[in-house]
């Protein structure tokens, strides 16, 4: 397979050249981070006195700390409703959105906008809508003579937030899916269509098929921003004393460290929750083999 | 993207920790004057207030230049936490008690000891039991710069509109619970109730839990701080009695309910009372409603309230500590407590100033005088090793019963074995 030009001669010298700041920033910021990370999790450290070896005990401690489980169980609950739901509602948006039908670049705006909106803004609303005496979505269901539902208590919060993280990211992934739907040849349909096959037989027999390379790109990053989803999250379900009613484990990480003074058993949780995301990439990637098709 | 962030932050303290140790030794011994930092948190209000108190300082001490630098609750924590772990602690920078032993066990505080020796009769004006949570064995590594009691604030003009009587000095809880039962209402109409008797922080020790705990002759935890005491028979009595409030009465809104106020219920007007410190008066003040403050009202065991306090610590590696030393001496002062006094966040530590008029003679028209004498039966907030996360565990296990959706006793069960585990993790 091709993969387009190859850069020659002086090419090499200014590609690399370009890359530079890229790398500068790659070797410092983020595999200096990741380094320092890998170090720290061995070590018991709370920031003001120096480092003391702990070897593997701050690791053995996460079998063995209740509020972490909880917080891993709430990550992967929430990937499991996060990823399927980001995937198939963005390529059913994008399948809409690919028409050509009047005002559909309004259409793709308002679809987009939740992806360019602060997230702290957009939670305080959905706030506003998910409230349970005071909420849209209560009065609406109250109009159609159904009990207020309590959005936002511990039982119902993780769908309530699944739901806001699903509408946050549609846009990105509807934008993917436009790029992919674009690039598959008029001929194809012009063919089925003589053939006689209609709207369904069409999507599944050709669309799908041709799209599935950014179906696993938009599944590869709906997952890695699964497990680092952070801000809606906070901001909907945060109580008071910096407690949260879904925690998940970036927030477990960052209360471990800045709150508690557990600087090493949070990079343990941060390390650990890198190394649960890099085998379901490479689960992913086993996938991509037998699944994807490239044309 | 916070893990992003949070391993930036890491690297950042790695790298500053490495340059650290190279730009010790430029003590200004010339006549350039001596440049010192005080770090607080608050909000902006408070940074023109403690400029002044630094201008009035600057006069007194023509060789002291202060820098002021006022972060955000939470982002204050961090950043001190990084310039500690670089050893560019900030010379003099705020402690709130309760989080004072995790620093000073940690030795990155100051010993202040020798410098009160050298001092004698400094700390005699003030209120002993602010001083009590920054005693250790080795002496004072801080000082309180203020404190709070909490008191109910009342809003009059509610009161008024049903016909009750204002909370008397003397009142009890099942004063209070009737109080707040006669003011709890469903002011529109629509079959929710949207106006409450009585409001508390239910996440919280501070504003409303502890004082009924101790009102009812229980305690939250023990002398040496090894054992959780909420699930004692007094203190599971306090939490019933709050409970009933809250669920059979509605008085006290759950926490769902609070949330949909954007925060403050007394502030927006639909909480006729509410439990809480000093530090509101401000944002109170501009209120529309005529409002007041009245004590805790007494329990089975007595009255009782919460006293905590926010204080001054210096930092080990200050590289300037007599500087420092005398920023918070002047800010104990007669003169520097009148400026706190006027600010209005906080109760001057200062007797002479707590009793004189810059106290009690602020804009507001409320009775100045309950927070100072709340301390007569004030008990301490406590103050160890460990407070945030031993608190954050009750706080996170209460929760769930605060929302309804958890029984009371094997709630408390449940949170006392988790916060012990916790008090074991931090000896």
């Amino acid at each position: 397979m091709e993969y387009g030009l190859r850069p020659l001669g002086r090419e090499k010298f200014w590609f690399w050249v370009m890359l530079i700041p890229t790398l500068i920033g790659l070797t410092f910021g983020a595999l200096g981070s990741i380094l320092a990370t890998l170090g720290l999790s061995l070590t018991n450290w709370d920031l003001l006195r120096p480092p003391t070896w702990a070897g593997i005990s701050n690791y053995l401690a996460l079998f063995n700390n209740p509020a972490y489980f909880k917080a891993l169980t709430n990550t992967f609950k929430f990937s499991a409703m996060y990823v399927p739901g980001v995937v198939i509602i963005s390529l059913f948006v994008a399948v809409l959105m690919n028409r050509k039908i009047h005002g559909v670049s309004i259409f793709r705006t308002i679809y987009f906008l939740p992806a360019v909106t602060s997230a702290v803004a957009t939670a305080l609303v959905w706030n506003m809508i998910y409230g349970r005496d005071t909420g849209i979505l209560n009065y609406l269901l109250n109009l159609l003579g159904q009990p207020s539902i309590c959005w936002l208590c511990t039982k119902n919060a993780l769908m309530s937030v699944v739901v806001v993280n699903i509408w946050g990211a549609i846009g990105e992934g509807m934008i993917i899916f436009l790029a992919g739907l674009t690039a598959i040849p008029r001929e194809y349909y012009e063919a089925a269509t003589i053939d006689g096959a209609g709207t369904f037989d069409q999507f599944f027999s050709i669309t799908l098929p041709l799209v599935t390379p950014s179906i696993f790109f938009q599944t590869l990053i709906s997952t890695i921003n699964a497990f680092q989803a952070y801000d809606y999250i906070y901001m909907m379900t945060r109580q008071g004393q910096g407690d949260s009613s879904v925690p998940v484990v970036v927030f477990s990480i960052y209360r471990n460290a800045w709150n508690f003074f557990k600087y090493g058993g949070a990079s343990a949780q941060a390390i650990e929750l890198a190394v649960l995301v890099i085998l379901l990439m490479g689960f992913y990637f086993w996938l991509e083999r037998r699944y994807v098709v490239y044309e | 993207m916070k893990k992003t962030l949070f391993s930036l932050a890491m690297v950042a303290i790695l790298l500053l920790s490495a340059c650290g140790g190279k730009t010790t030794g430029n003590n200004a011994t010339n006549n350039s004057p001596v440049q010192i930092t005080y770090m607080e948190w608050g909000d902006p209000a408070e940074l023109s207030v403690w400029k002044a108190i630094v201008a009035d300082f600057e006069a007194a001490n023509p060789n002291i230049k202060v820098n002021v630098d006022v972060s955000d609750w939470d982002s204050y924590w961090t950043k001190l936490k990084t310039l500690l772990a670089a050893n560019t602690p900030p010379d003099v920078f705020a402690m709130d008690a309760p989080l004072y032993l995790d620093y000073q066990s940690r030795g990155v505080l100051l010993n202040l000891q020798p410098y009160i020796d050298s001092n004698p009769g400094m700390l005699d004006g003030l209120f002993p039991n602010t001083l009590t949570a920054y005693q250790t064995p080795d002496g004072y590594f801080g000082l309180p710069r203020d404190f709070q009691t909490i008191v109910v604030f009342y809003n009059k003009d509610m009161f008024d509109k049903a016909g009750v009587p204002y909370p008397k000095s003397n009142w009890t809880y099942d004063d209070l619970r009737a109080t707040a039962l006669a003011l709890t209402k469903d002011t529109s109409g629509d079959g929710k109730i949207d106006q409450f008797g009585y409001v508390i922080d239910p996440w919280d020790f501070e504003p409303g839990m502890s004082e009924i705990i101790w009102a009812s002759g229980g305690d939250l935890i023990n002398a040496d701080h090894t054992k959780t005491l909420i699930g004692e028979p007094n203190a599971r009595t306090a939490f019933q009695f709050l409970h009933d409030m809250m669920f059979v009465d509605h008085s006290i809104p759950d926490p769902n309910t609070s949330s949909q106020y954007g925060g403050d219920l007394f502030l927006s007007g639909n909480a006729a009372m509410i439990a809480m410190g000093h530090w509101a008066v401000p944002s109170y003040s501009e209120a529309s409603f005529k409002w007041d403050v009245v004590q805790m009202p007494s329990g089975p065991a007595g009255q009782a309230t919460s006293v905590n306090s926010a204080g001054f610590v210096v930092g080990k590696d200050s590289k300037n500590p007599d500087a420092a030393f005398a920023f918070i001496k002047f800010v104990l002062s007669t003169a520097g407590q009148t400026r706190l006094a006027e600010m209005g966040f906080a109760c001057p530590v200062l007797r002479s100033v707590a009793e004189s008029d810059a106290f009690l003679k602020q804009g507001t028209s409320i009775n100045q005088q309950i927070f100072i004498d709340s301390l007569a039966f004030a008990h301490m907030k406590p103050v160890f090793k460990g407070y945030d996360e031993w608190s954050s565990t009750i706080g996170d296990g209460l929760t769930p019963m605060w929302n309804g959706e958890a029984e009371l006793n094997p709630t408390l069960d449940q949170i006392v074995t988790q916060a012990d585990v916790v008090l074991a993790n931090n000896k």
